[in-house]
């Protein structure tokens, strides 16, 4: 499999890996995998009370692709609000990576885990609120 | 092509894979270019196309994950990336637990646990086989039942992550061999 340089560099030297602390009700985790190849991703957000994600890391195990795809998106989700994240398409992912049709999946594995992390990261304030209705009333 | 068929065996998950590999062997002996030598050129390049169906079958049916993606699909149930369902999240989570601790095993270069993390999965693999070897036992014939065949698609993909986590396993001990005798070589 002949990878691009980009591939490349984001799977030798892939930023944001890491772990954000689940329990922290600003971070939004997103776990996801591919059965189809075995890879499994998990993508976190930490996010502002502004709503502006300021940190964001990843921790994937699979191929350099997978690594490539969400090692990038982590690159991209810093500095974005929600809005703004949920608008990263997997194409966009491909386009940036040159990723070849059959790595194409581990694009869509990154853009499912944005969009499970920031899911994630909605549920819980929702579940906040829901817990102090007197913040809402206020 | 169904590659059960193409070696004369019955289709089924649990096989005897010493049994099979024989009688790839004695069908590639039979199927020989050299017995074909003195026959006219479409007898032998028959002979040479069966021979290639004949090996293919064989790498389908030795490789627990294809012979399964074989068996489903003969069962006309569809796999692969847009056909097979979403993986379970509790599942996630553990096999996520799971490569991480392999993770900072190899890390440590820790042997004892990279082992026992391998006999883990290995039995837990162990469990998704047998559930799989039960679902398509009775594919393609008749009476199979498509809905006990499609709740067990899931574990094809499972299938598929103990298999990933296990080649890594391999990789990582070999790596780590390999250092541990070029130490003993420098020591």
């Amino acid at each position: 499999m002949a990878y691009s340089e980009k591939v490349i560099d984001h799977a030798e030297n892939p930023r944001n890996v890491g772990t954000l602390d689940k329990s922290d009700p600003n971070v939004g985790t997103g776990l996801v995998g591919a059965p189809a190849c075995g890879d499994v991703m998990r993508l976190q957000i930490k996010v502002s009370d502004g709503g502006v994600i300021e940190d964001a890391k990843f921790k994937t195990f699979g191929c350099g692709s997978a690594i490539a795809s969400s090692s990038l998106a982590t690159e991209w989700l810093k500095g974005k609000t929600l809005e703004e994240a949920e608008k990263i398409k997997n194409v966009d992912i491909v386009n940036e990576l040159n990723l070849p049709p059959v790595k194409i999946h581990c694009s869509v594995l990154a853009q499912d885990a944005i969009k499970s992390a920031i899911d994630d990261f909605r549920a819980k304030q929702a579940a906040r609120r829901s817990e102090k209705p007197e913040a809402q009333t206020k | 092509m169904n590659p059960f068929e193409a070696l004369g065996i019955e289709a089924r998950y649990d096989l005897d894979l010493k049994e099979v590999e024989k009688r790839h062997r004695e069908l590639s002996v039979a199927l020989h270019p050299d017995k074909f030598a003195a026959v006219g050129p479409s007898a032998r390049r028959e002979a040479i196309e069966r021979a290639a169906r004949v090996n293919e079958a064989w790498r389908i049916v030795k490789d627990p994950v294809r012979r399964a993606e074989a068996l489903f699909e003969l069962a006309g149930i569809k796999v692969g990336e847009t056909n097979e369902p979403k993986t379970d999240q509790a599942f996630l989570m553990d096999m996520m637990e799971m490569r991480e601790a392999l993770a900072e095993a190899r890390d440590e270069k820790n042997l004892g646990k990279i082992r026992a993390l391998a006999d883990d999965a290995e039995n837990r693999e162990k469990a998704v086989k047998e559930a799989i070897s039960l679902a398509v036992a009775r594919a393609p014939s008749a009476q199979i039942d498509k809905h006990l065949l499609v709740s067990a698609l899931p574990k094809l993909g499972e299938l598929r992550f103990y298999r990933r986590m296990l080649e890594d396993v391999s990789a990582i001990e070999e790596t780590l061999s390999e250092q541990a005798v070029a130490e003993g070589r420098a020591s």
